[in-house]
């Protein structure tokens, strides 16, 4: 039995959670919550047997994790900031980050 | 000059006139005109060659695997066209210097120059692929040089770009089924193959196909009210669209695929009737317009209206006469648009009926008009009188029953009756009628006339010299149909045609006798709406249904878009884990795959995600949401991810921060949504959260090392000389990624600046900020130090400030270091920048006002750089082999690689989207640019 299934069970549970609200600050935290789960499930790819750090020359080579899901995540964790702060620009255009009660524009935003 | 040089070089020519219009301003004109007329002189040995009936090629591999090839290829039809587009490029650029509002007119010079670049592509081009290409290459280029004409251009730019994508999918559609049909994407092979008479089906199918594609760009009927449209370019542009390239480019293709059509039927009755039923309909709707630039748009109409019909009865006397025509028409047509841009610029207007007699203020510009109206009309001794001579004469050769001919001739003449209706009108109506003073009208500057005369009066002395144009114009004709050219005469003796002409000229000069009457009643509209009113009718309604149709999936409420996807994932989950384990055989779990600090971990973070989802304090959630990053930070760690770990922790406390930042701005409690709703939400996340941990349980784990995995473990550091395997998959192995990701980072930032400029200065903007007063706790401060603290920010940031002197070198330097170690320890790019930004972060914190670090320009500049130098280093890699391959050496014995070089551009992007952001976000300057109204709205 491993305990990253569950983590990532709470994580994925808590974003689609916060993703179904109106509140577009909540939307952000739940994508922020479900990249952790996505990042953790990409960890658990590799396979969490071995936790050795991969630095050629130090620990055990046989102990050592697999690098490359650890290279995704890496690149994964960088563009969730970016996305992150964009959402947010767009949570600070208007009075309210409500989703549901969009503020008059005066433009037609309903296609 | 080999094909592959001229090509080149004009390909240049955009890029060069970037900074030459900004030192020469609209000046860019005559080094332009200069270089195109080096560079026709530069073609004459190769001219040579074509003209002792050779054929000059060359060709480089391009894609080899699809086995297209960048082949070019001159022959005496590819000169003639090749001539027209560098020689009235020429005098065009000549006369802009000239002729353009005093500025920098890049966009002007830039689409005008790439213009030329693509007619020359497509001319000499023989690859399909590559014709192709740069056909399209022509379409947009008009399109653009349309559109930066000001409000009136964008509508007819539109309009303009859907007709000649109409002809570019017709087009696309016959060059894959002529590479199907012969084999082969060469041009002059697949034009010379057998296929066209063994399998007639096909042949009429893509010769229908290509003259369609023809007629877009000919601007024939149906698809002529484009060129109209297209005057509200500025008159350079029009005068090189008519007379060299866009419409031009229609009338190659047809004159290129004559040589495998000529005696198909559908081709000839195609081009037959449409060119002369255009060439009719043009010339009435010319003679109808009292704005020159419209008639002369309408007279390019029926002018190709002739051509094409010329074509379409293929007999060798009818190509020889398409192709003299082209000449001639390029030539009085540039000329005469360039006079119309005289006569607007010397009285301020172009309208018929405005127009002061001007034959007194402008004797020469008079004279030169005459000549070219009269080349127009097709009236002796000019080469446009032998042109439309052999075209009325080989009318008469149109293939089918007999009475085609005759009907054929007689069409012909009735376009050339209005033909010099309109001529005559151009003449009449600029320098003969008008009451108006003349003003303050005046001559126009020799650099503005010469120019435009010269094409004009070049047509005189070509008609006496025939034989200069009889070579060219024969090798023409013997590349289209192996056979050669009819020989070209002033004096036929007397013919029908001239018969034809005479009528004409009688009937014409009688009606021009009452033509006050006459202009009362065609000057008005004859049919109930213009083409351009259909088009954008037909816009409307389609623009009508797609909306209708999108309505069924457009929400503005985020969750209706995401609970579809999310449904249909927690089925695909559930189904798949079900079916796996249905199917039995799953391996055993490795074991040792948990550890007892995870157990911890999975208790701090459900705590957090709970925290998170139930808070109704914005600041609460916030709190918890962090938490949790750090939860997960850990558990990264107890994973052996010490670079994700810190990249983790660096982009958590960013992360808060920014959140922090725009927080300030909203309220602080947030509305809980229906309890219905909130129990569905819940279903939903149980749903997928037991999903997602079956797939993870079952999926992963169960397995020995990947082979990937053995591969950078054991040979990694060997390859790269680095010991910090991620690192080096990060810059080494997989940079293309990272270099996507790098785009990603530049585009929010991008992103992020377009919407807050553009969008909250609208009427989104918070009518009311939040006063820093507002934000004070509710109630008096018991505390006077608290009290002090919000009342006085300056000495309360002391602290801060002092700290920070020390903090900001040494975070400045652990950055470096970080940096530098990258490779053999954790560390690199990425967590290097965000180390920086958080110098940043801690520097904007210190300020008692919401002031930006650093000025706007450095954070856009970083982010462009660092994608810039990125690229770059992908590019340095094709010194050694492909795209991205890292080069090592050595410098001063210490070990480098061009990877390091790319790990900069990575720290430049990081650390100039995180800047942005904190501008954008964290200030309340005004934006750079003032609220502008909305472009539609102007």
């Amino acid at each position: 039995m491993s305990v990253l299934p569950l983590t990532v069970a709470v994580l994925v549970t808590g974003g689609v959670y916060l993703m179904c609200q109106p509140s577009l600050i909540r939307i952000i935290f739940g994508i922020t919550l479900l990249s952790h789960g996505a990042n953790l499930i990409l960890l658990a790819a590799g396979v969490t047997a071995w936790r050795g750090e991969p630095l050629t020359g130090r620990g055990d080579p046989a102990d050592a994790a697999d690098p490359l899901p650890m290279a995704f995540v890496l690149t994964a964790i960088v563009i969730t900031l970016a996305v992150t702060v964009f959402m947010l620009a767009l949570a600070r255009i208007g009075h309210d980050d409500d989703t549901h009660h969009m503020p008059d524009t005066g433009e037609d935003h309903r296609a | 000059m080999t094909l592959m040089w001229l090509l080149a070089l004009l390909a240049l020519v955009p890029v060069a006139v970037v900074p030459l219009t900004s030192v020469l301003g609209r000046r860019t004109g005559w080094p332009v005109a200069a270089l195109f007329l080096a560079l026709a002189a530069a073609m004459v040995p190769a001219a040579r060659t074509v003209l002792d009936g050779d054929v000059v090629t060359q060709s480089v591999a391009w894609l080899p695997a699809l086995d297209v090839n960048l082949t070019l290829r001159l022959d005496g039809l590819g000169l003639i066209f090749v001539m027209i587009a560098l020689v009235i490029g020429a005098a065009v650029f000549a006369y802009s210097a000239a002729y353009l509002p005093e500025g920098r007119e890049l966009g002007f010079y830039l689409w005008m120059t790439a213009f030329a670049f693509g007619m020359v592509g497509l001319v000499l081009a023989d690859d399909l692929v590559l014709l192709f290409l740069c056909w399209e290459l022509t379409s947009l280029a008009s399109f653009l040089l349309i559109a930066r004409s000001g409000s009136g251009g964008q509508a007819a730019s539109v309009r303009t770009l859907f007709m000649t994508f109409i002809g570019g999918i017709t087009l696309l559609i016959a060059v894959a089924l002529t590479i199907v049909a012969t084999g082969t994407t060469s041009l002059s092979e697949a034009l010379g193959s057998t296929v066209w008479d063994d399998r007639p089906g096909i042949t009429a199918v893509i010769a229908a196909l290509v003259a369609i594609a023809g007629f877009t760009k000919a601007a024939q009927f149906p698809f002529h009210p484009w060129l109209p449209d297209a005057m509200a370019a500025a008159t350079p542009v029009s005068a090189y669209l008519h007379a060299a390239a866009v419409v031009k480019a229609g009338i190659y293709l047809m004159l290129r695929f004559a040589e495998a059509f000529s005696d198909v039927g559908v081709w000839n009755a195609m081009l037959i009737s449409v060119g002369l039923f255009t060439a009719a309909m043009g010339a009435l709707f010319a003679f109808q317009q009292t704005d020159l630039k419209r008639l002369m748009a309408y007279s390019t109409v029926s002018q190709l209206g002739l051509i094409t019909a010329a074509i379409g009865v293929g007999t060798p006397k009818a190509l020889t006469a398409a192709v003299i025509h082209t000449i001639a028409h390029a030539l009085f047509k540039s000329g005469l648009f360039m006079m119309v841009g005289v006569v607007d610029h010397a009285a301020g207007t172009r309208d018929t009926r405005r127009l002061p007699a001007l034959r007194k203020v402008m004797p020469w510009s008079f004279a030169t008009m005459v000549v070219g109206t009269a080349a127009m009309a097709g009236l002796p001794p000019l080469l446009g009188f032998v042109s439309k001579e052999t075209i009325l004469a080989s009318m008469l050769e149109a293939p089918g029953p007999a009475w085609v001919g005759p009907v054929a001739l007689a069409a012909a003449g009735m376009g050339a009756v209005l033909t010099f209706a309109y001529s005559a009108k151009i003449v009449f109506g600029s320098f003969v009628d008008g009451e108006r003073e003349i003003g303050d009208s005046h001559g126009p500057s020799a650099a503005l006339f010469i120019p435009a005369a010269l094409p004009i009066w070049a047509g005189l002395p070509l008609a006496f010299a025939l034989g200069v144009v009889d070579v060219p114009v024969s090798r023409a004709v013997e590349a289209m149909s192996g056979v050669a050219s009819y020989p070209l005469h002033l004096w036929h003796g007397i013919t029908p045609e001239l018969l034809v002409t005479a009528a004409v000229v009688a009937v014409g000069a009688l009606a021009m006798t009452q033509r006050k009457a006459l202009y009362r009643r065609l000057e008005r509209g004859l049919l109930p709406g213009t083409g351009a009113e259909a088009l954008e009718y037909l816009f409307g309604r389609a623009g009508r249904l797609g909306r209708s149709l999108a309505q069924m999936v457009a929400y503005d409420h985020p969750a209706r878009h995401v609970v579809p996807a999310l449904i249909v994932l927690s089925v695909l989950l559930g189904a798949g884990t079900i079916g796996v384990l249905a199917g039995g055989d799953v391996p055993a779990a490795q074991p040792g795959l948990w550890q007892p600090v995870d157990w911890g971990l999975l208790a701090l973070i459900t705590l957090g995600v709970i925290g998170t989802s139930l808070a109704d304090s914005r600041i609460a959630a916030t709190v918890y949401l962090g938490g949790v990053g750090i939860a997960v930070t850990v558990q990264l760690f107890s994973l052996g991810a010490p670079d994700v770990g810190l990249t983790q922790l660096m982009v958590e406390v960013l992360t808060v921060l920014v959140i922090m930042l725009v927080l300030r701005q909203l309220p602080a409690r947030i509305g809980h949504p229906y309890r219905t709703h909130r129990r569905a939400a819940l279903t939903l996340a149980l749903t997928l959260g037991a999903g997602a941990a079956a797939a993870t349980w079952l999926l992963t784990g169960r397995r020995g090392k990947s082979d990937p995995a053995e591969f950078y473990l054991a040979e990694g550091t060997e390859v790269t000389g680095g010991d910090n395997l991620v690192n080096v998959i990060l810059v080494e192995f997989r940079a293309l990624d990272t270099l996507g990701e790098l785009a990603v980072l530049g585009l929010a930032g991008v992103a992020i600046i377009a919407v807050l400029r553009t969008v909250r200065t609208r009427t989104l903007d918070p009518p009311n900020r939040v006063e820093v007063a507002q934000l004070r706790p509710q109630g008096r401060l018991t505390d006077p130090q608290a009290e002090l603290a919000l009342s006085d920010p300056q000495s309360n940031l002391l602290p801060m400030q002092l700290l920070l002197r020390v903090l900001v070198p040494a975070l400045l330097v652990l950055s470096a270091v970080i940096f530098w170690r990258g490779h053999n320890a954790p560390g690199g790019g990425f967590i290097a920048a965000l180390v920086a930004s958080a110098a940043v972060a801690l520097v904007y914190l210190s300020r008692p006002e919401d002031r930006a670090v650093g000025p706007r320009a450095l954070h856009v500049g970083l982010i462009g750089g660092g994608v810039l130098i990125a690229l770059v280093t992908g590019l340095i890699g094709y010194a050694d082999s492909s795209f991205l391959q890292p080069l090592h050496g050595y410098l001063g014995g210490i070990h480098v690689s061009t990877s390091l070089l790319f790990d900069v551009g990575v720290y430049a992007a990081v650390l100039g989207l995180v800047m942005a952001a904190f501008d954008r976000l964290g200030t309340d300057r005004p934006d750079d640019v003032p609220a502008e109204p909305a472009r539609e709205d102007a």
